[in-house]
């Protein structure tokens, strides 16, 4: 095993593999997407797939998929190689090993990996593993998001702990009895499970095939070779960041409606030294105990600081597509105090950390406003989850949407629209799938008008979106920034915050805070989720009449804003020059 | 019959006449005309003509494939547009599905929102709704309001409006009055409906595509209707029929009104040509191989069938798009490919490219960077004196430069290096057609790779061989394979209709109905084209997932009334398909069908095969012996290498590797260990040691 340490790689050798590694994880993530049932998987891209080394260390991820899904899994598998370990359990060809531990490298309970080892003639050379979001595991109520009652990781379902659910080739029947009986929706999680394993095998036996037309040496030292150069470019990133320490705090809503659980400070202090970056969290409020909006350290905190750095400092549109692997991370060291919402102490719960964990990600970007003012937005709008579920004679039926946010303003663009923000990047799903199948109906889709920060860039517009239900049901709601609206950068304004609304068939409408426990809905019930407009970038009385006219036009500011915000007037149709001189201040 | 085949690229505009009743067959290229296109066309048409004493009036078709539309929309230069939609959902095909094409950058742009399609301040919202199953009406079409949104909108200037409700798909008859008030009260209006140009199920992805057809069409329908009175004008009465993205042609008034479906026209008769090469020497399962100077394009023939794109794997200039298409993938990898050491320090090749200017460092015009075409250059792998038959010299001292200043930065020898440069633009290249075979459950030992385009043929042997593809085609005339195959289509006509319907509770009447349904519109349309009902036929497919499932497999439904029997074959068939495509199927899982579909094949007069090539000798062939530089085993070996003339080449002799064979719009190379022969049909064919 130390032989292979000496073995050189030339360049030709090492692009030639990383294209064949990068080619297996994207086959993967293809299968896994088409195979799979549950529409947050299929139509969300709510799951990731990759390879790793016999370490654990990630060699290659898809590029479908969410980052918050990929990112992981070479958490869930260095924690399963330790579960093996400490059991005295071997790897053995033909295994499938099923993990959600989420004291455990994974994200949260609803994310389950599914991992194959991979073997080459006898010896153990790597992992193919798949995560995906599953509709319920079993936790207290229907659906696997907007648990936000659950009082620790035992009310969060089920948990798998490095468990075989294929064993050397033979399926272990009890497990997926036992999994089937206990989840809400069992036909549709099990094909998802299934579609999963599929995926993973297919992903061995390409690694497997790949090793074999090499040697082993050569594709370890090609993996080398790719992390090291990730690693590099990573190093080179920070260095051209000035050193310095960089320091930033933002609140979540937490619990609006619990006045022990709600403004709770997350805090990032960002020192850079030379090539070493270091992410400290100290400052942030202590976990809550008894209710799951803490984050797993390893799953949801380090991919919410890794993507942010990444996506700041090597920006996948100014730097072209860089190999993702744990060769990107070894320059970057997290600090988190035990205790605090970002290091949970178990059995804490942790199954609603989604939203948190988008709003540290924010954070660590608003840090790096201060050091790289040119690559960053203006504060994001966070998301929200929420689940719909209803009973139908004995089977339940669940559908999970999440709601977008949008993001800040940038240095020379606006914010995007009505997107997904930072560490995640999901789809919606068609209005005409959804009513096709569901006793749901979409009533409203649209932008929402006049709400954008205003800047000499201005932040992106949250989207209004509205569900009724056709037959009796139920929900449940985990999202952020209903109170602590995106922040402006450098003389921009704010943003606007989310909402969320309940009109009831009999007609009152219902304000509701950012998490909702499950609760019953009527026929004929609709739920409006106002989306979260972001921050402007700079002084708005910056920013080209041109631009503001475009928006009065597009209906996306209004005239009065036009006036009030950017200092433009509108008459007509056109900008007023003298108007907006006088309104400017000259 | 007299045909004549004009495909417009990017440099030259090709032409092919072909005469069904001689089997007579004549080539010319011009440069393409990118300010007015269509007088390439005609320049091309009337110098072929002149050229070869052809009576202009004699000519009975042309078949065109066309950029237009493709360009429109990559350079974002179409018709004002406006639509008109559903009260409450004004902004879907700005929030799309709400996903950032990059995962990792802040600073991306978002197509539909950076460079919008139909402005927001142009999408005018009319009360109405329709709700699944059956397209039950919730909310009455208010008519007064869609004729107020087309006045104003033509108030606003707006030339091409697109009307897209929800759920469409499942009636088309609320589109159709909009459209009829809309040309009421604006009749210069060019008006797009969803339901027309793609009644299919995800409403952000039929809008959109709505969209693009009224974002190129006016200019679609001006081209089609200028190049139509321009062939007139210069003595033609030839029926002008336009390549379309499906494989098939399409008549000139049919592309006016759905020009989308001319998005991937050029590439769509690459793919034709390559299989009709192939099959030529009796080959059925095809990879086809198109390299030009910035990109590859990749099609899959399986049994003579082209594979088609599922919809939801179809853009085009970052805009999803959902009308049938072959399967072509196109990647960042030519010629003009350049190869860098990146900031990591990796080596790298492409996806950017020298372009046509400056172009390879071995054109001379003044490039610097090491391209794939300087790499081949330096190995020796290109004739200097020869290249493009003589019109062009290259500079070998430039190409060495070139690549020199890599080497250096790698750290690598010259040698090294652009070999180095040829493997990983191959690797790419093989990388995207297993992406396309392999991980489609397709072994490509099972095909043949049809190598064309002017880069092909140099990169072929060793892409085949990294894939264990035992053999590669190379046709008579790399450089026009696109153009040839512009004559042999079928005007082919698509029919699709959304129907959910699960297995064990199907209607069996009503889906026949739809079939049938389909298939009389289609017939009315061939009627309309004046093509006899005789030569038609149909094809009847349905798309089909797992209830639950997102995506779908078309699958061919067997002939006559869709009954029992039928159903139980087409799930079958289904799980089989499943199997092979995904490595699994999940037998007692519900299967639903999606959509049903009708394709119709209009038989036309196609090109035949060519006469024999008359045949030389090797002694004849021979041009030089040189050394060149090829990886054998692990190393590089410098190996004494034949250049033959493809012209003189013997008729059916095995010729062994090392070789690089020469003619005027290709070069090609046969590795040492394959060997190669020249066949009948006037393909060279590979044999490539495994």
């Amino acid at each position: 095993m130390t032989k292979d340490l000496e073995t050189e790689i030339d360049p030709v050798t090492a692009s030639v593999i990383q294209g064949a590694l990068q080619n297996i994880a994207i086959e993967m993530g293809y299968k896994l997407m088409r195979m799979s049932y549950s529409s947050i998987i299929r139509e969300s891209e709510d799951f990731g797939t990759a390879l790793t080394d016999h370490e654990g260390n990630q060699l290659a991820e898809s590029v479908q998929s969410t980052p918050l899904q990929s990112g992981p899994i070479p958490g869930y598998v260095q924690n399963v190689i330790d579960v093996f370990a400490k059991r005295g359990d071997r790897f053995k060809p033909g295994d499938v090993i099923m993990h959600n531990d989420p004291y455990g490298g994974a994200s949260h309970g609803p994310d389950i990996a599914l991992i194959v080892p991979v073997f080459h003639e006898d010896e153990l050379v790597g992992f193919a593993g798949t995560t995906a979001h599953h509709l319920d595991v079993g936790a207290l109520s229907p659906g696997s998001c907007g648990i936000v009652d659950a009082l620790d990781v035992y009310a969060e379902g089920l948990q798998f702990k490095a468990i075989k659910v294929v064993d050397g080739g033979v399926r272990n029947e009890a497990v997926w009895q036992i999994l089937r009986d206990n989840v809400r929706a069992p036909a549709l999680v099990v094909g998802d499970l299934d579609a999963q394993v599929a995926a993973c095998e297919i992903g061995a036996e390409r690694f497997a095939s790949l090793i074999a037309r090499y040697d082993v040496n050569t594709i370890r030292a090609a993996s080398r070779a790719l992390m090291d150069y990730s690693e590099r470019l990573m190093r080179q990133a920070i260095s051209d960041v000035p050193d310095g320490v960089y320091k930033a705090v933002t609140c979540i809503d937490g619990f609006l409606d619990d006045p022990d659980r709600r403004d709770l400070p997350i805090s990032v202090t960002i020192t850079i030294d030379g090539d070493r970056m270091v992410v400290d969290l100290t400052g942030t409020a202590d976990q809550v105990d008894d209710r799951p909006i803490n984050m797993p350290l390893i799953g949801t905190v380090d991919i919410a600081i890794w993507l942010t750095v990444r996506s700041v400092l090597l920006d996948s549109d100014v730097y072209g597509e860089i190999p993702q692997n744990s060769g990107l991370t070894r320059p970057i060291e997290i600090v988190a105090p035990r205790g605090c919402l970002a290091n949970p102490i178990f059995p804490a719960p942790v199954i609603a950390r989604f939203t948190p964990g988008n709003q540290l990600a924010d954070t660590v970007m608003k840090a790096l406003a201060e050091a790289v003012p040119e690559q960053v937005s203006a504060g994001i709008g966070n998301l929200k989850v929420i689940a719909f579920s209803g009973l139908r004679e004995e089977t339940h039926w669940v559908h999970m949407e999440i709601f977008e946010g949008s993001y800040g303003g940038r240095f020379t663009k606006d914010g995007m629209d009505a997107v997904d923000t930072l560490y995640a990047n999901t789809r919606n799903n068609p209005i005409e799938d959804i009513e096709s199948h569901l006793p749901m109906r979409v009533t409203r889709y649209e932008l929402r008008e006049d709400t954008c920060g205003a800047g000499r860039t201005r932040g992106g517009v949250g989207a209004v979106r509205a569900f009724q239900f056709l037959e009796p049901g139920g929900f449940s709601v985990e999202g952020e920034g209903h109170k602590f609206p995106p922040w402006g950068f450098q003389g921009g304004a704010e943003g606007q915050p989310a909402e969320l609304h309940l009109l009831h068939a009999a007609g009152e409408t219902e304000a509701l805070p950012s998490k909702v426990p499950y609760r019953q809905a009527a026929a004929g019930d609709t739920f409006l989720a106002v989306g979260p407009s972001a921050g402007g970038y700079g002084h708005a009385f910056d920013r080209d009449p041109a631009a503001v006219l475009e928006d009065v036009l597009d209906g996306i500011v209004s005239t009065e804003s036009a006036a009030r915000d950017y200092g433009v007037a509108i008459k007509n149709g056109a900008v007023d020059p003298d108007g907006t001189r006088a309104l400017r201040g000259g | 019959m007299r045909l004549i085949g004009v495909d417009v690229g990017g440099t030259f505009t090709d032409i092919v006449f072909h005469d069904t009743a001689d089997g007579g067959t004549h080539i010319h290229k011009v440069p393409t005309t990118p300010d007015n296109p269509a007088r390439g066309v005609i320049d091309g048409v009337v110098a072929l003509c002149d050229r070869f004493e052809v009576a202009r009036d004699s000519i009975d078709h042309v078949y065109h494939g066309t950029t237009t539309a493709t360009n429109a929309i990559l350079e974002h230069d179409g018709a004002l547009c406006g639509m008109i939609t559903n009260e409450g959902y004004r902004d879907i095909i700005h929030i799309g599905r709400h996903q950032r094409p990059q995962h990792f950058s802040i600073q991306q742009e978002i197509p539909w929102q950076d460079r919008p399609l139909i402005k927001r301040r142009f999408r005018k919202t009319v009360p109405h709704r329709v709700a699944p199953p059956s397209g039950d009406v919730l909310v009455t079409l208010d008519e007064e309001a869609v004729r107020r949104a087309a006045l104003e909108l033509k108030a606003a200037g707006v030339r091409s409006i697109a009307i897209c409700f929800l759920f469409a798909f499942l009636d088309p008859r609320h589109e159709e009055r909009a459209r009829a008030i809309v040309l009421e009260a604006y009749p210069e209006a060019f008006v797009t409906t969803s339901s027309s140009v793609s009644p299919q199920f995800r409403e952000f992805e039929r809008f959109t595509t709505s969209a693009i057809n009224a974002f190129v069409g006016p200019k679609v329908r001006d081209y089609v209707t200028a190049l139509e009175g321009a062939l007139g004008a210069s003595g033609l009465k030839a029926d002008l029929h336009i390549m379309a993205s499906n494989g098939g042609v399409a008549t000139a008034s049919m592309v006016s009104e759905k020009p989308v479906v001319t998005l991937l026209s050029g590439p769509a008769a690459g793919v034709l040509g390559g299989a009709w090469t192939g099959g030529l020497s009796g080959r059925r399962s095809l990879i086809t191989f198109d390299v030009g100077g910035t990109s590859a394009d990749i099609g899959i023939v399986v049994e003579g069938r082209f594979a088609e794109a599922t919809p939801r794997d179809t853009w085009i200039a970052g805009f999803p798009l959902m009308v049938p298409m072959i399967d072509i993938h196109t990647i960042g990898a030519g010629g003009g490919s350049i190869a860098h050491r990146d900031k990591g320090g990796a080596f790298k090749v492409g996806p950017r490219s020298a372009g046509a200017r400056p172009g390879p460092a071995a054109y001379g015009h003044g490039g610097v960077e090491p391209t794939v075409t300087d790499a081949n250059v330096v190995l020796g792998r290109l004739d200097p004196e020869n290249f493009l038959g003589g019109e062009m010299t290259l500079d070998v001292a430039a190409a060495e430069r070139a690549v020199d200043s890599l080497a250096a930065q790698l750290g690598m020898d010259r040698l090294a290096t652009a070999e180095g440069i040829v493997t990983i633009v191959n690797a790419n290249m093989a990388n995207a057609i297993r992406s396309r075979t392999v991980q489609k459950g397709l072994d490509p030992r099972d095909f043949a790779l049809v190598a064309f385009g002017g880069g092909g043929p140099l990169q072929a042997a060793d892409v085949a061989a990294q894939l264990s593809i035992p053999e590669v085609i190379v046709p008579a005339h790399p450089g026009i394979t696109s153009a040839m195959g512009l004559l042999t289509t079928d005007l082919q006509y698509d029919a699709i209709r959304t129907a959910f319907m699960v297995s064990g509770q199907m209607e069996h009447a009503q889906i026949e109905g739809r079939f049938a349904d389909m298939e009389s519109a289609l017939l009315a349309q061939y009627a309309e084209d004046g093509v006899d009902a005789a030569r038609v036929s149909f094809k009847r497919t349905a798309d089909i997932r797992y209830v639950g499932q997102g995506y779908e497999l078309r699958i061919a439904v067997s002939d006559g009334p869709f009954a029992a029997a039928a159903e139980e074959a087409l799930f079958a068939e289904f799980g089989r398909r499943h199997e092979a495509e995904y490595g699994r199927s999940f037998p007692g899982s519900p299967m639903e069908i999606v959509n049903v579909r009708v394709t119709g094949i209009g038989e036309t007069q196609k090109i035949a095969a060519q006469g024999e090539p008359a045949g030389g000798s090797l002694d004849a062939a021979l041009v030089a012996t040189r050394p060149s530089i090829f990886r054998v085993a692990a190393g590089l070996e410098t190996l004494e290498t034949a250049f033959y003339r493809r012209d003189a080449l013997p008729l059916e002799q095995d010729i062994d590797g090392p070789a690089i064979i020469l003619q005027q719009d290709s070069t090609t190379i046969v590795r040492p260990g394959d060997s190669f022969r020249l066949d009948r049909a006037g393909n060279i064919l590979i044999r490539i040691a495994v």
